[in-house]
């Protein structure tokens, strides 16, 4: 009777391979004889690849193995036992696949034409096992040159050493371990008897094989570049499935040219096409496109003349795209995208389509991009193609069709939020306001009143108010700020339409409540204000009495800024000239070009803090053939779309037209500013980090975005950053700062109890 | 790279060898036959049956060092043969503790166990220096190496052997760092002292016997399996507070080592075995037996500690090898070996 002790606790500490597997790094050794470094060049000898064991030789080139510096590795490693094999080279020397040298079994002089040994060949032969027999005669001829194989391999004499057989068996089940326990079991029997230096050898390279197979399986690159390094002979083309751990063991240990060296090692030297096609495949999935390009430089046609990987190039072509896209790059070649554009002619594959515009997209060229959106929309409707098209058209200036296609998309992402609603706010801020019909208009005040979207809501502001309702303008403002309450575009017009209403005292109360932090709020009613309707002191009062903005969302009451009856295309033109000419009167002379003309009318109307405005003028402005104006009008356009706080559209905006470095860094910062910001108050705080640290890497960060970061760090719980920061600007004296600690603090209090 | 070896054996056989072990067959070829028949695989792994036949770097340092006391060269090859292809794996040059027959792939956790990289190490430079195999030695020395770098810390002045590399410090856990006193396999320091020289080895003799004489928890006053030495040793949270099967094999490593005065050990052979229950293992907050400890294998650890300290012979039954479980079966023929090198009067 015994008790199982099935209960003994063994380390209970499940570390993840992912963790060990990375990370690793060693420093190039260098390698003994000078400068000289192995080749991946193999030498080629009767017309067929040669094993790397007698491939070996010291020529100039990349290395492809090398020795950790880690002193318990590679050089000792040798599992062969020493004195019954011939050594291979000191490992210290970096072996590489093509580094020549002698192989073990193979004699140095030449004197006596040395007797392959055939045991391996005729037990393979016996088993029928075609497969490993042509191996084997392949490498046995690369081993002896002037050795020709038998005809029939079944009729080599049995060597009569059943031992022997029973050992070669074994190796061809691949039971490396038991062929040691048999050769150990014979030599305790037989101390005469000595194993055959080729059975050792190929002994010592199996195992080796095993061991880097499983050290690859288990991430443990640092053992499989070691077990390479000191196991040459492994690195060949008759084994490329090693050469490809190999690779992928340099790329993901950060070597990255390393394994480029290996997979082209392949690529020159082995023959097999399955093989250098997977080779690239294999390659794709680790290396970036520019050194895959390298790699398919490297291309053989094949025995029909076709280029080998042609088959393959429409996939990387979209790979690469892919890549470029997804990781916002712009480094794609002309032919990948030539070859993709007619893929996607050919297949019509929505997927293509779709990789094409947000290229195109991404580059700024809104005709192409534009037309592969509606070619991925129109074979399979998604979100993103939606997303992307409603996106161009804005930048098109068609807010219209782009807030009607991402109406039914709005609500798959928080980006196509965001995009339904940029679209929205455009389509508001059209000039001239754009006649809407009242489903459309509801459905934007109910989406815009969801996401308490504030660039928007100003819209709703400033559209009621140019179709003379104040009341909903008010309202409109109203909601705004109360989302916002810092919000001082929506301040200024609650500001206007209070002016309009001669609500002296309403003005008062916002002059008041802006003293000191907005001079034009603090100027207005020194002059006229350009932004009251003529009108508009005719407004009935008794739209003061209409419901609250809220109320916006119920259907029974109507679209608070709707009321498209009232609306006539002569009163929104009307107003629209009304709104202009405070700036178009003081620019522009009969001899100067128009452009010209609507850019110093847009400067003006940004001076004026009329940036809805500003766009259009920019707009009409980036139609100039000068460079010059073009330049000044994107740059222009994309400062109005900020004020705006329609980021996505600055941020278009400022590559209709090249910029010179400065400006290009300036909006980029802005832009990135704005959109740390949003993500924030999106609540999506690492993305609000990301592009706080992209545009911390430009410029300096204000101390607004500090707080801004600090706030986020607090968000995803790392409370250390965040207290480091809020501790730093607290010693300013800045407010936030002084807070952020004191939060952070009760916090910590209330964790430690 | 000749010259080096040579004096390493020098050093192995002079310094720390005992010539009798080195003659290396104080495993008998029968208990060997037997040994193998039941715990080893055809294809060189050692087969933990209480433990759902898995396999670990244990049972491989155990297997080899147990071929290697039965003079058995071509099964000491067939273990090891497996061992390095399958389990030395790691980057840092350890090995990956566990390997499931059950499980595809077989390794799923790449963390190590110190005590088979120990035993690991051991057996292969007992081996390298007895049949003269230099690919042995600097196998060993790998490890010796590794073990050294990432296994051996100081903390709070103490020298300790850490479990694995991964999972028990004092980053890891929050009462790390933990300890697993039955991992300080005394007998193979002095060796990767000559593999790895470092005066942590000797120090980590001494810390081990320091902190033994200290872990001695409840009424039983013995040690538990995983301590806590964030403070003053503690049994670790998240295992059992017990005397169990791990830490049985403690007074068997003290007196293989030659280490443990006899006030020590007589105490241990009194804990483990009082004279009014029978040996089982032990809750240490209550001091009550839990599972009665009767093969041969654990019996055997408190007769050799009386024959130690008191020239007591060991009983006849406890000689017989009936093996049916790995790691008694294993524990028996370690405590076997011994007895027979070092006080052949008891048997």
């Amino acid at each position: 009777m015994s008790l199982k002790p099935a209960h003994r606790y063994w380390p209970v500490v499940f570390v993840s391979l992912c963790v060990l597997g990375a990370g690793t790094s060693y420093a190039a050794s260098s390698s003994q004889g000078g400068d000289t470094e192995p080749s991946l060049v193999p030498v080629e000898r009767q017309g067929r690849l040669r094993l790397a064991k007698e491939a070996m030789g010291v020529t100039t080139g990349p290395r492809l193995a090398q020795v950790p510096e880690a002193p318990a590795a590679a050089p000792q490693s040798a599992p062969a036992p020493a004195g019954r094999v011939q050594r291979d080279p000191p490992p210290t020397a970096t072996p590489a696949p093509a580094q020549a040298s002698v192989p073990p079994s193979q004699p140095t002089t030449n004197a006596a034409a040395p007797e392959p040994d055939l045991s391996a060949l005729r037990y393979f032969a016996s088993r029928g096992d075609t497969a490993r027999l042509k191996v084997e005669i392949a490498r046995l001829r690369s081993l002896y040159p002037d050795w020709s194989p038998p005809d029939d391999p079944l009729a080599i004499p049995r060597n009569g050493d059943p031992q022997l057989e029973a050992m070669w068996k074994l190796y061809a089940e691949g039971r490396y371990p038991e062929i040691r326990q048999a050769i150990a079991e014979r030599q305790a029997a037989d101390p005469n008897w000595t194993p055959p230096a080729d059975l050792l050898n190929r002994l010592a390279m199996a195992e080796a094989r095993s061991r880097l197979v499983n050290a690859s399986n288990l991430k443990q690159y640092a053992t499989v570049i070691s077990l390479g390094a000191s196991n040459p002979n492994l690195l060949n083309c008759s084994d490329v499935d090693v050469l490809w751990r190999i690779a992928e063991a340099f790329v993901r240990t950060d070597r990255p040219q390393r394994g480029v060296d290996a997979y082209s090692y392949i690529l020159r030297q082995c023959e097999n096409p399955q093989e250098r096609v997977a080779t690239i495949q294999k390659a794709a999935e680790l290396l970036p496109a520019t050194d895959l390009r390298a790699l398919l430089s490297l291309e053989k046609p094949l025995a029909d003349g076709q280029p080998e990987f042609a088959a393959l190039r429409d996939d990387l072509a979209r790979r690469f795209i892919a890549d470029a896209n997804k990781n916002n790059r712009m480094d794609v070649a002309p032919e990948d995208v030539q070859r993709l554009e007619a893929v996607a002619e050919r297949d019509k594959l929505a997927s293509d389509s779709l990789q094409l515009g947000w290229l195109f997209q991404r580059r700024g060229d809104l005709v192409n991009a534009e037309k592969w959106f509606r070619a991925s929309r129109d074979k399979e409707p998604s979100a993103s193609a939606s997303q992307g098209l409603a996106l161009v058209l804005i930048a098109r200036g068609l807010p219209m069709e782009a807030e009607d296609i991402m109406y039914q998309w709005r609500d798959t992402s928080d980006d196509s939020k965001a995009t339904y609603l940029a679209a929205a706010a455009n389509l508001l801020a059209l000039n001239p306001a754009p006649v809407l019909a009242e489903p459309v208009l509801r459905r934007i005040a109910v989406e815009v009143i969801a996401a308490k979207y504030v660039p928007a809501a100003q819209q709703l502001g400033w559209y009621a108010q140019t179709l003379r309702q104040p009341q909903t303008a008010m309202q409109w403002f109203e909601t705004a700020l109360q989302w916002k309450p810092d919000d001082e575009p929506s301040a200024y017009g609650l500001l206007i339409v209070r002016q309009s209403l001669n609500d002296r005292a309403g003005v008062l109360a916002i002059q008041k409540e802006w003293a000191g932090r907005s001079q034009r709020i603090a100027d207005a009613g020194e002059k006229s204000p350009p932004q009251t309707p003529p009108l508009a002191v005719q407004t009935p009062r008794q739209e003061a009495t209409k419901p609250a903005p809220l109320s916006f969302t119920a259907p029974d009451r109507g679209a608070p800024v709707a009321a498209p009856q009232r609306m006539t295309a002569t009163t929104t033109a009307r107003t629209a000239t009304a709104r202009r000419s405070a700036c178009a009167s003081r620019t522009g002379t009969a001899s100067q070009r128009v452009e010209d003309t609507t850019l110093t009318n847009g400067w003006c109307l940004m001076d004026l803090n009329r940036p809805l405005e500003a766009v259009q003028a920019f707009e009409a402005a980036l139609k100039s053939p000068s460079a010059a104006i073009r330049e000044d009008a994107a740059y222009g356009q994309s400062l109005a779309y900020l004020r705006l706080g329609l980021t996505d559209n600055a941020a278009v905006a400022a590559t209709k037209a090249p910029q010179r470095p400065a400006r290009a860094a300036e909006l980029q910062v802005s832009i990135l500013g704005n959109r740390a910001l949003s993500a924030f108050q999106a609540g999506r705080y690492r993305e609000a980090l990301v592009y706080l640290d992209q545009r911390a890497a430009l410029k300096t960060e204000t101390t607004d975005l500090m707080v801004l970061r600090a706030y986020a760090y607090q968000e995803l719980g790392i409370s250390a950053g965040a207290r480091q920061i809020f501790e730093v600007l607290a010693e300013t004296g800045n407010k936030d700062a002084l807070r952020g600690v004191e939060e952070i603090r009760s916090m910590m209090n209330d964790r430690g109890g | 790279m000749k010259t080096w070896f040579s004096l390493l054996f020098a050093a192995l056989f002079i310094a720390y060898v005992p010539p009798a072990r080195a003659l290396a067959t104080s495993v008998s070829p029968a208990e060997w036959s037997l040994y193998k028949a039941h715990f080893l695989d055809r294809g060189g792994r050692i087969i933990d049956n209480g433990n759902g036949g898995i396999s670990h770097t244990e049972g491989q340092g155990y297997g080899l060092l147990l071929s290697y006391l039965a003079g058995n060269r071509a099964d000491f090859e067939l273990i090891w043969s497996f061992t390095s292809a399958e389990m030395l794996l790691r980057n840092d040059g350890l090995a990956v503790w566990k390997w499931d027959p059950a499980s595809k792939p077989h390794v799923t956790d790449v963390n190590n166990a110190t005590d088979g990289d120990l035993l690991i190490a051991y057996a292969l430079a007992l081996a390298g220096t007895t049949w003269n195999r230099p690919d042995y030695i600097a196998a060993a020395t790998r490890m010796a190496t590794a073990v050294l770098k990432d296994a051996v810390v100081v903390y709070g002045g103490r020298t300790l052997l850490m479990p694995a590399s991964t999972g028990f410090s004092a980053k890891d856990r929050a009462d790390g760092p933990v300890i697993n006193p039955s991992y300080w396999i005394f007998e193979a320091f002095p060796v990767m002292n000559v593999l790895a020289p470092s005066e942590k080895w000797q120090n980590l003799t001494d810390s081990g016997l320091d902190l033994l004489q200290s872990l001695q928890f409840g009424p039983a006053r013995l040690p538990a399996e995983w301590v806590s030495l964030k403070r003053s040793p503690q049994p670790a949270a998240g295992f059992a507070p017990e005397f169990s099967y791990n830490a049985i094999r403690i007074p068997l490593y003290l007196a293989r080592a030659g280490l443990g005065d006899a006030a020590f050990l007589r105490h241990l052979m009194g804990a483990m075995a009082p004279v009014d229950r029978p040996m089982a293992t032990v809750n240490l907050i209550t001091g009550q037996p839990l599972d009665p400890l009767v093969d041969n294998g654990y019996r055997i650890v408190t007769s050799l500690l009386d024959c130690v300290v008191n020239g007591t012979q060991v009983p006849a039954e406890l000689q017989s090898f009936r093996p049916e479980l790995y790691y008694p079966s294993t524990l028996q023929l370690l405590a076997l070996s011994f007895l027979r090198e070092e006080h052949p009067a008891c048997l």
